[in-house]
């Protein structure tokens, strides 16, 4: 497939100036005046584009310099914001001016039927980022690039709250990594790359919806492909879905997924008995018991199997006993090994931020689902996008789920992969050399 | 011999739970319909009730057609499934059902389109789906628990599931009846007069305290009221449709006739009756789907729904008229409690009018449709009582 003809640039090494970070906000100021006004100029310009578009198929040249330096700009100030670049960003997004940058191709023929129908056509899209990163100005971008390692992904937008009220996944990941800056003077990795993710996908979001181009934004957290290495970690997520829906189970999918609901939550209550014992166990021994590991680990890929099920990262309806290997969307686990003592014993509350992001993501996957819904219904396909969205989501559920449930003390890991190929090596992949660890809070 | 012994057991059965206390002989004054209700409402309650008929008639057979569809090819669906032999027997199940959902929608949204016209519910169409659409939720759940059941003991009995299969459905069922107080609509507390009458009725039915709860439902749906519930559970539960439309007498013989059903035993005998129909139903389940492998494949599942609605629809009259007999016992009682024959007619006269229920179906709407006696019948079994117990 063609790469997106809007992508992210990632040059940011990660490190940040505690200083700035911690008055980000008000330093930022400046910009979020400049970015309202630029706002209501781009908006006249974007019904001009819309004739333009319509009538000539093209977007001339100035109005797509114009379009493009906003759609920047915001790509520049949202990283700013979200803490997934440092330095202070210029006032014109001029190209190549900031470590996390859009790069838009030069304008090409467009559809004028999608153009006509372009507001419409974006809704979706902007559910699905406003869920993201939040509804307010701009573009950001997003993607892969690892410390100080440039990586080639999408553009996108920003603000704060979903449309659902709640707190977008970037936001809740720039509100954690302010803590980390602080304190350490680096954002983490995973945390820069979710936010970079998002920032991609809301600069193609509105770069399609400001007619930029006629293609649709990718919400795939995998693409492009990132580059850098992902973190080793003990609880993993195998994909070998095949995008094919039944569209009758599709279209009954909540109502089928009750009988599973109910035995997750009488499965779960045991669960919750058991855990307290394997808490002590672990606190006492460093290392939980074999039958508890095998215990919770068939609860947690049973509660995996049935979420992917219920919102569609797979198809078929999965069985009851979360046997290893039986679903197309599997967890895969490492075998139990030694556990720090102090993690376990403030386990519950150490996964308090994690928990917090899971929250903020889960949004992402409830609306993923309910598009996909409507897409499998008609197509009997779900959007690869869509399912790899579900498919990272899933694996950060997963992994925040196995620190709760005491399967490993290793923190999950927030930043999106192209989960599949690179994450079935069980062997420990060295850390990315410049990036700081992953924080255990 | 054995199937000589058990039909005769069988039989034994039947005719002892068939045993009421209406007297026999019996023999109720015929009723005409115009004397029931105007000339005009008569006409009303007859063209309304023959296109709901029609609607009966098409709706069973598109639901058989398309069991028979599904009973042939469901078991493609195997391949939507990652679970084991049961949850994939489960799956099957529940798709079966949303099948039937499906082909059901066109003449479920015909009824309540006719039913609105006639100003019989105010329910709107979204909602009609809403619930409809959670009630196959419930029978989902219902269908799963079957199939845990009947797979679960196939595994290691085979073909002799339905015998501890039957059982259990009649453990299921006793267990349903029991709880089934607490499914019912919304309730609230009783107003006193009500409890006070209730607790009256007991004592002269001799049958112990029973509770009585009003169900708070919407304004448009029909009077009515139930009895529920076993031993410490027993209830009454009472639409508060019912008493904003009648008078106090019409709703003491409606207490009389719900405290009869306890003080009858029928919930008791309700379980009975199932349990006859369970056993034989299961082994005939059990007998047809062999050729599938029986019921521990899940590729019998879409042939054992087909099974099972064949010999529900098959069973339907005498299910019909098992009811209608427990119903007519506790009209009975509910007579011979209040000894008011007037209230009574006024009472059925008046369910016919607001529900437009026609007095006489047909014989065959009346063997397959009606749970209940005929309002003719029943205003016929009060004009009855009343010559016997006058002088």
């Amino acid at each position: 497939m063609e790469p997106h003809p809007i992508r992210l640039v990632v040059e940011d090494d990660l490190r940040r100036s505690r200083l700035t970070v911690f008055l980000r906000i008000i330093l930022a100021i400046p910009h979020l005046i400049w970015i309202g006004l630029w706002s209501i100029a781009m908006v006249v310009v974007a019904v001009v584009n819309w004739f333009a578009v319509v009538f000539t198929g093209r977007l001339p040249a100035g109005l797509h310099r114009f379009a493009a330096a906003y759609v920047r700009y915001t790509t520049h100030l949202n990283a700013y914001l979200y803490l997934a670049a440092n330095p202070y960003p210029g006032f014109l997004g001029a190209a190549g001016s900031y470590p996390i940058d859009a790069v838009i191709e030069e304008p090409g023929r467009q559809s004028r039927w999608k153009a006509g129908f372009r507001i419409f056509l974006a809704l979706p899209a902007l559910l699905l980022m406003s869920t993201l990163v939040g509804f307010g100005a701009g573009g950001g971008g997003g993607g892969g690039g690892g410390g100080g390692r440039t990586a080639d992904t999408d553009v996108g937008s920003e603000a704060a709250w979903t449309a659902g009220g709640t707190l977008s996944a970037v936001v809740v990941a720039a509100i954690l990594g302010w803590f980390v800056c602080v304190a350490r003077g680096s954002m983490p990795l995973g945390f820069r790359d979710l936010a970079a993710y998002g920032l991609r996908y809301a600069a193609q979001t509105f770069g399609y919806l400001l007619l930029l181009t006629d293609r649709y934004p990718n919400a795939d957290p995998g693409e492009p492909p990132a580059t850098q290495p992902t973190p080793a970690k003990p609880v993993r997520i195998r994909v070998e879905d095949d995008l094919r829906r039944s569209r009758l189970t599709v279209f009954f999918r909540l109502l089928l997924a009750i009988p599973h609901v109910v035995w997750l939550i009488l499965w779960g209550i045991l669960v919750v008995l058991a855990l307290i014992v394997g808490w002590f166990a672990t606190l006492a021994t460093g290392r939980l018991p074999d039958a508890f590991h095998r215990f919770f680990s068939a609860y947690l890929r049973y509660e995996t199997h049935v979420f992917a099920f219920l919102l569609l990262v797979a198809n078929p309806f999965p069985g009851f006993v979360g046997a290893a290997g039986s679903y197309p969307v599997d967890v895969e686990i490492a075998p139990p090994e030694a556990q720090n003592r102090w993690k376990t014993l403030f386990r519950i509350f150490l996964a308090i931020p994690a928990a917090l992001l899971n929250s903020a993501l889960g949004g992402a996957l409830y609306v993923a689902a309910f598009l996909g819904w409507f897409v499998s219904l008609a197509l009997g396909r779900m959007p690869e996008g869509l399912r790899n969205l579900g498919a990272y989501v899933l694996r950060y559920s997963a992994q925040l789920y196995a620190y709760l449930y005491l399967l490993t003390d290793s923190y999950p890991y927030s930043g999106p992969v192209a989960y599949v190929e690179r994450e079935v090596e069980l062997e420990p992949v060295p850390t990315w050399p410049d990036a700081p660890p992953e924080p255990s809070f | 011999m054995l199937a000589v012994g058990l039909a005769a057991g069988w039989s034994l059965g039947a005719w002892a739970l068939w045993q009421t206390e209406v007297p026999d002989g019996l023999e109720p004054p015929a009723v005409a319909d115009s004397e029931i209700l105007s000339p005009a409402l008569l006409d009303e309650v007859r063209s309304y009730e023959t296109f709901l008929r029609a609607l009966f008639l098409v709706s069973l057979v598109v639901v058989l057609v398309a069991l028979a569809l599904y009973a042939r090819f469901g078991g493609r669906f195997v391949r939507e499934s990652a679970a084991g032999r049961i949850g994939t027997g489960m799956l099957l199940g529940m798709l079966g059902l949303a099948f039937l959902w499906l082909v059901e929608i066109p003449s479920g949204l015909a009824a309540l389109w006719w039913e609105r016209r006639h100003e019989v519910s105010g329910l709107d169409y979204g909602t009609w789906l809403a619930e409809n659409w959670l009630a196959l939720g419930g029978e989902f759940l219902f269908v799963c628990l079957a199939l845990l059941v009947v797979m679960g003991l196939a595994g290691p009995l085979g073909d002799w599931w339905w015998i501890p299969g039957g059982a259990v459905f009649v453990a299921l069922a006793l267990l349903f009846t029991f709880v089934s107080p607490y499914l019912l609509p919304a309730q609230v507390d009783a107003p006193p007069d009500v409890v006070a009458e209730t607790r009256s009725l007991a004592e002269e039915q001799d049958v112990g305290e029973i509770d009585v709860r009003v169900a708070d439902v919407d304004s448009y749906e029909s009077p009515n009221a139930a009895a529920a519930g076993l031993g410490p559970t027993r209830r009454i539960v009472v639409w508060d449709t019912l008493l904003e439309s009648f008078g106090e007498d019409e709703v003491r013989v409606v207490l009389a006739h719900e405290v009869g059903h306890h003080s009858r035993e029928h919930l008791w005998k309700s379980v009975a009756w199932y349990a006859l129909f369970a056993f034989p139903g299961a082994f005939l389940i059990a007998w047809t789907t062999r050729r599938r492998g029986g019921m521990r494949e899940p590729t019998a599942v879409p042939l054992a729904l087909l099974v099972l609605v064949v010999l529900q629809t098959v069973a339907l009259p005498a299910q019909n008229a098992i009811t209608r007999n427990l119903e007519a016992e506790a009209d009975w009682v509910a007579l011979e409690t209040t000894e008011d024959p007037d209230a009574a007619r006024e009472l059925f006269a008046g369910f016919s009018e607001q529900g437009l229920i026609d007095p006489s179906p047909p014989t065959w709407a009346y063997a397959l449709m009606e749970t209940h006696p005929t309002i003719a019948e029943r205003i016929g079994m009060a004009e009855a009582w009343e010559l016997r117990a006058s002088p």
